[in-house]
């Protein structure tokens, strides 16, 4: 099959509403990684940029949803084409989102400075951020390249994330039991904690839509999560 | 269990002289169900249609072989009436062809020449219902006299189906029936079509893939006298299986 339209415009469309996406993605990627950076390093500058860029990435989800609203419009995109679109739509709503997440732990960050520290949590928070921005890249370079064996495998990885979040949780309610000072950093740390892990599962609703791109279905066998790493404490809820 | 098709084609080869122009086409028509034939010019959907009624047979030099049945009966044999399976199977064409007749006439010829009617008064019934299914009685209710001819394109293609039906097919095969018509008249004949699903298996060939996307609940792709795919339209233009499909139906160069 010719990956060309025979409507070159139509071919240009598509090109630009993906690359839109990719541009999200290392924006988003780097908002989550600079925040977990401003967060350890307690350097407000570095979190108040992360904050101010989110604009950015709502700026250029609107700018790709009024962009696949034309072309369903005008080039009534079938099979491939339709599921390029598609996804396109939920990858950079997921990607929003996700800078939503950086930008709260960024804002998160500017309150923690003024508060006791906990040991090693920054730490922590800052190797789960770079976990989930790896599993991000992968999530969007499954996407670029229609891997759907990458995508598979990114699905697969998130329960590390999972259970990353889990011993932080653990964690964060060790150091609360020891040291009632530090209840409030550790509410603040465990919000960021989770809202990382949220950031995983976009990673993963990502990866999902690669399938469903290149072979238009979703993945069939819905990936067993394990509710203990989840919720910290397995077998009671939080 | 499965519904029976209503026309069960199977290893049809068609040749125009020494020129192939369908390769062992098999597909099953259902019942109360529009199915599409779509496909690059010259791929053979059209010269398929004409081999469910038996058009071809008109064409000197066409050779049809393999088996087609209508309920299960094979419409080239022998014992049947070309004439009467033509009333069985009815056919609307890409023009509106109305003949240069008053449009009672019209829709009158069939169901007098192949005797449905017993009497004026239950002829005139005929024709009435005919174009309300149709669609078209209330605008030339005042004047069936008229010339068929004199109508717009929009309602002479109505008339025209009005004629097909008014013999009371099983099977209306429709050659694209909109491509002479404005958006506002083929968006009636669709809506028509719609209805008329309720009653007739309709087979429709047509170039617009919207259309046949929004008409048809099945649909056919040929390719250089194959068929190529064959399943539910839904399917077919979210995920179809055959990457020629997908070239197609997206505007990509096959």
């Amino acid at each position: 099959m010719s990956h060309e339209h025979i409507a070159a415009a139509f071919d240009r469309d598509l090109e630009r509403i993906q690359a839109l996406v990719m541009k999200m993605g290392g924006l988003a990627e780097a908002a989550l990684n600079d925040a977990a950076m401003a967060l350890e390093a307690r350097d407000g500058e570095l979190a108040a940029q992360v904050r101010a860029g989110d604009a950015t990435l709502d700026a250029l989800e609107e700018e790709i949803n009024v962009e696949c609203a034309r072309l369903i419009a005008l080039r009534a995109p079938t099979a491939g084409d339709l599921r390029t679109i598609l996804t396109v739509m939920k990858v950079a709503a997921a990607l929003e989102r996700c800078g939503d997440y950086a930008k709260n732990l960024a804002k998160r960050s500017l309150v923690l400075a003024d508060l006791p520290r906990v040991e090693g949590a920054a730490g922590s928070i800052r190797r789960m951020a770079r976990q989930v921005g790896q599993l991000l890249r992968d999530a969007l370079d499954a996407y670029a390249r229609r891997d759907a064996d990458l995508a598979r495998e990114v699905r697969a990885r998130d329960e590390e994330v999972d259970q990353m979040y889990g011993a932080l949780f653990r964690e964060f309610v060790t150091h609360m039991m020891a040291d009632p000072r530090l209840i409030s950093p550790c509410l603040h740390l465990h919000f960021i904690a989770k809202n990382i892990e949220r950031v995983g599962d976009h990673a993963t609703g990502i990866a999902e839509q690669v399938i469903y791109l290149v072979s238009g279905m979703l993945p069939d066998e819905v990936r067993r999560k394990d509710e203990g790493a989840t919720l910290g404490q397995p077998g009671r809820g939080v | 269990m499965q519904t029976p098709s209503k026309i069960s084609a199977q290893g049809v080869n068609v040749h125009y002289g020494t020129t192939q122009a369908l390769k062992d086409v098999s597909v099953e028509i259902a019942p109360a169900t529009v199915t599409a034939f779509i496909g690059p010019s010259g791929c053979g959907k059209s010269t398929f249609l004409r081999c469910l009624n038996r058009m071809n047979d008109t064409i000197a030099g066409c050779r049809v072989q393999g088996r087609i049945t209508l309920d299960g009966q094979d419409i080239y044999a022998p014992s049947v009436d070309p004439v009467q399976l033509r009333a069985q199977v009815g056919m609307v064409f890409q023009k509106p062809n109305p003949f240069p007749k008053s449009i009672y006439e019209n829709v009158a010829y069939g169901p007098r020449i192949h005797g449905l009617a017993r009497g004026r008064v239950e002829l005139d019934e005929i024709v009435e219902k005919s174009l309300r299914r149709a669609a078209l009685w209330g605008e030339v209710k005042d004047r069936l006299d008229a010339p068929g001819t004199g109508l717009s394109g929009g309602q002479q293609q109505r008339l025209c189906i009005a004629r097909a039906i008014a013999t009371a097919p099983e099977v209306l095969l429709m050659d694209e029936p909109c491509s002479a018509l404005d958006p506002i008249a083929t968006a009636q004949v669709e809506e028509l079509i719609d209805e008329l699903r309720a009653t007739f298996a309709v087979v429709i060939v047509t170039h617009s893939m919207q259309q046949a996307a929004r008409v048809s609940q099945k649909t056919a792709f040929f390719h250089l006298g194959s068929l190529v795919e064959f399943g539910e339209t839904g399917q077919i233009f979210t995920t179809p299986r055959d990457p020629r499909t997908e070239s197609y139906i997206t505007g990509r160069i096959g």
